[in-house]
């Protein structure tokens, strides 16, 4: 039974990881980017949403379920307009100067939004100090006690929020990359931008297209993330974004099935980890090194990734 | 990247003796404004409102007068000097190399930086902007007048001094002058606990270097100094080793200026990997830490864990070693990954780093630094008798506990900049920058590419585990939250924003991210948040660092031919000669 357990709280923690992870690997297929303050979108997209709550709810205390959804929007528009913004500004310019420089843009933006976060969200009125984690509000139906799902299995309502929420993610993602016009000028874009430009793709707005469908996702995971630790936090993008990177790499950067693998089985193994290595090594601790000695072997033995098939040009 | 224009060379071919005339009066207004008060209380940067008695700040902004009046009047006086004899004629020969007119263009643009940050300063820290007095708006006029006045006239000729025959005696005055500028600059500096003083200081400073840069003087200085290197890396040293000198026993700023040497060496080291190999390192303070909790488990604190208690110079060594096996364990299975990969994997190992320091506390796993905690209590250091913590007086001087520190530092900095400079100019450096420039390229022309990726991330690890060694001893302690990942990407940062690849790029680079911490207090939150913003802005705008490579700051602007051009004319003498014939 605990190996069931384990499975399931692995399972919701890779969800969460997914859910990030996308985002790197769509943007990684098509510019070639690895686009670090990608975290720090996430973040972004729970302080939406929580701000959401704060101007529409908060005043009458308004609990019921539907805030849900709004806080969902709320916190996806302020995600994807961060992200959008952060492309035209700072990546855009650098999009043909060599590979460390938009690294280092990267990391500043990284700082730049964490410390704009901390120093200006209390700034706004009825706003609590982000300088400290931020309490999510208790919303009915998705807060509150686990649910019973048989043979004594407890499952979060978080854990179960944020499994449904990668479901409806990747459902949506295959049907807009497979079906839509957009969706299938990125692959195209991702195989070959030049050519893609020769037939007609407009390659700038596709990137923009890009950034703000990872930053959707990110937004998405960022309400999960509240949801499960009941709390939010100006840093809490630093790590997360960490992790799913690792999970994208563990999928195969690139590929967008495998950033969703790539998540589920880095979550099943920390979880698993913490349970089953013995002594002084095992244990919640030492979860976040196994994560990133999984990332160190991983690019080691197989660079592609789970899931990617073609022999990527690692430089 | 160029911004869209007003002025065009046909409105610039029929101002130009107009624009002339008004740079050289708004260079006059500036030094005379110098002489005029310029806010109404005392209180603010260094008292501004005596009439005739310009203070250090007031004078600053008066040097930077000088070069727009002189560089706008030197259309008039050359010909004059040309038309005399002997020692006049000879210096219009060497006037007609410099470019006066882009030395007063840099310089305009500086002083109205300079006066806008000072009367702002005014502003904030007198409440208002009714505290600026009239001298103040009179110079802040003087050099908008000044500003345009360059931009309206004809762009003047490129800089060719460095053409000139080079004369010994007056290439090492140089030098020794413009170190000795540096030292008064940095004292001064440091000695400033007005953050709006320290601001207006280094914008003057920053102001004058691109004067020179721009004039050619600074090309010149720096062929001098290629030409001298010796000279210059011993004044260099002399002048840096001088400096508690200047404190008068205080040990405020020589605390400071420790830290920026640590800093420094730490970034110099980290250069090796990203300047030369070009392998992008975000998790570099991890051997830093690595070399400081070796250092302090096996120091005399009584919280150190290994009984082993080796002489100072043999736990140096075995921290370096200790980093650089580390290097070694992280790299050989890395290092066939590069880019940007490289750089996450390398931001994994620092966080793994960091992590297990926290949990080798006695319940997580085996107690050897005390988890979060760390070891405190780190004794200072004793060679022979010489204890680190006592002051020492020396000529006079009492030289504390931060000068001991920091002179052991400069020793270190020493040896480093000195495995930098022979590394650089060897088979292995060239190896290296032969990598950074084309991995398959290098690889194809017979480079070990493996080996040296390897060697390069060892030898980096290795210093970085000395300074780590000192800077325990320093710190008096070591605890994991020290070296977390926001202390790689400052090292990074001071790597990227000084100029990768030089020396001095770096020191330059590493000495004003630490120092602006300390001096910027008036910023306090803010600080983080304008990092950030700098290092977005300088990628944007200046990728290349402060202070460039010359071959590196090519690459990042392929299509400007004018650089290229520039880059080509800053070829020494010698190349020229050889060029003419």
């Amino acid at each position: 039974m605990q190996f069931v357990d384990q499975l399931l709280t692995g399972l919701s923690l890779g969800a969460l990881y997914a859910l990030i992870a996308v985002g790197y690997t769509v943007v990684y297929g098509i510019v070639q980017l690895i686009n670090f303050a990608h975290g720090e979108i996430f973040m972004i997209g729970g302080f939406g949403a929580m701000g959401t709550w704060l101007l529409i709810g908060s005043a009458t205390n308004n609990l019921s379920w539907w805030m849900m959804p709004l806080m969902l929007i709320g916190g996806i528009l302020v995600a994807v307009l961060t992200a959008v913004l952060m492309e035209r500004v700072a990546y855009r310019p650098l999009r043909n100067s060599p590979r460390l420089a938009p690294l280092i843009t990267a990391i500043g933006i990284s700082i730049f939004l964490q410390e704009f976060v901390r120093l200006f969200y209390g700034e706004i009125p009825g706003f609590p100090n982000a300088k400290s984690a931020v309490v999510m509000p208790s919303i009915e139906g998705f807060t509150g006690q686990a649910i019973d799902i048989g043979g004594g299995l407890l499952l979060q309502r978080s854990a179960i929020f944020t499994l449904v929420a990668l479901a409806v993610c990747w459902a949506f993602l295959w049907w807009f990359i497979g079906r839509t016009r957009l969706g299938r000028g990125m692959l195209a874009t991702s195989q070959d931008p030049d050519t893609a430009r020769l037939m007609g793709i407009d390659v700038d707005r596709i990137i923009m297209v890009a950034f703000a469908l990872g930053a959707a996702l990110a937004a998405v995971a960022g309400v999960a993330h509240g949801l499960r630790y009941g709390s939010i936090d100006f840093r809490m993008g630093f790590l997360a974004g960490l992790k799913a990177f690792t999970a994208a790499v563990l999928g195969g950067i690139g590929n967008v099935n495998g950033a969703v693998v790539g998540g589920l089985t880095l979550g099943v193994v920390e979880a698993m980890a913490s349970a089953y290595i013995p002594g002084q090594f095992g244990g919640s601790a030492w979860k976040d090194v196994w994560a990133f000695v999984i990332l160190i072997l991983v690019l080691v033995f197989r660079p592609q990734g789970l899931l990617g098939a073609k022999a990527v040009d690692r430089a | 990247m160029k911004l869209p224009t007003l002025i065009t060379p046909e409105l610039q071919r029929r101002h130009s003796a107009l624009a002339r005339i008004i740079t050289v009066v708004g260079g006059l207004a500036i030094i005379a404004s110098a002489y005029l008060p310029w806010a109404f209380g005392p209180g603010a940067l260094d008292n501004m409102t005596y009439l005739g008695g310009p203070s250090t700040v007031q004078l600053l902004g008066a040097a930077l007068g000088v070069p727009v009046a002189l560089g706008a009047s030197m259309a008039w006086i050359e010909p004059w000097l040309d038309s005399r004899d002997g020692l006049a004629k000879r210096i219009a020969a060497v006037s007609k190399r410099i470019a006066w007119l882009r030395g007063a263009k840099a310089a305009a643009t500086g002083a109205l930086v300079f006066i806008a940050v000072v009367v702002l300063a005014i502003a904030l820290e007198l409440g208002g902007l009714v505290n600026v007095e009239w001298g103040g708006w009179i110079a802040l006029l003087a050099a908008l007048a000044a500003f345009a006045g360059t931009r309206l006239m004809v762009p003047g000729r490129a800089p060719r001094l460095h053409e000139v025959k080079p004369t010994g005696w007056l290439e090492i005055l140089g030098i020794a002058a413009m170190l000795g500028i540096g030292l008064l600059g940095f004292a001064y500096a440091l000695n400033q606990n007005d953050g709006g003083t320290f601001v207006a200081v280094v914008v003057c400073l920053t102001a004058l270097v691109i004067v020179a840069m721009r004039s050619g003087i600074g090309g010149w200085l720096s062929l001098a100094g290629q030409r001298n290197r010796n000279v210059l890396v011993f004044s260099a040293f002399a002048v840096a080793f001088l400096f508690p000198f200047t404190q008068n026993g205080s040990d405020a700023n020589m605390s400071i200026a420790t830290q920026v040497l640590v800093f420094s060496a730490t970034a110099v080291g980290l250069n090796f990997v990203v300047g030369l190999a070009g392998l992008l390192d975000l998790g570099y303070i991890a051997f830093l830490g690595a070399g400081a909790f070796t250092a302090a488990t096996m120091s005399m604190s009584v919280y150190a864990t290994i009984g082993w208690k080796p002489p100072f110079i043999v736990i140096m060594l075995i921290a370096g070693t200790v980093s650089a096996l580390l290097g070694l364990l992280i790299g050989t299975p890395t290092l066939r990954v590069s880019g940007d990969y490289l750089a996450i994997v390398t931001l994994a190992f620092g966080e793994i780093f960091r992590i297990s320091m926290s949990n080798l506390d006695g319940t997580d796993g085996p107690d050897l630094v005390h988890g979060a905690s760390g070891i405190p209590g780190i004794p200072n250091l004793d060679f022979f008798g010489f204890n680190f913590g006592q002051v020492h007086t020396l000529f006079g001087i009492p030289l504390g506990r931060f000068s001991n520190y920091f002179f052991l530092m400069l020793l270190i900095m020493a040896f480093i900049v000195l495995v930098f400079s022979r590394l650089n100019y060897s088979r292995i450096g060239r190896g290296w920058i032969a990598i950074r420039e084309d991995e398959k390229a290098a690889e194809a022309m017979g480079v070990n590419t493996f080996g040296l990726k390897l060697l390069a991330f060892a030898s980096g690890a290795f210093l970085a585990g000395f300074a780590g060694a000192v800077k325990a001893h320093v710190d008096s302690s070591a605890t994991p939250e020290q070296y977390i990942f926001l202390e790689s990407a400052f090292l990074l940062a001071a790597v990227v924003l000084g100029g990768m690849g030089t020396v001095m790029g770096v020191i330059v680079g590493a000495t004003l991210l630490k120092l602006m911490p300390e001096k910027l207090r008036f910023l306090a939150d803010y600080r983080m948040l304008l990092f950030g913003l700098l290092m977005v802005l300088m990628m944007r705008f200046r990728p290349e660092g402060m202070v460039p490579n010359t071959r590196r700051q090519l690459e990042f602007h392929e299509e400007d031919a004018e650089l290229a051009q520039e880059v080509d004319d800053e070829l020494p003498y010698e190349f020229v000669e050889e060029r003419a014939r």
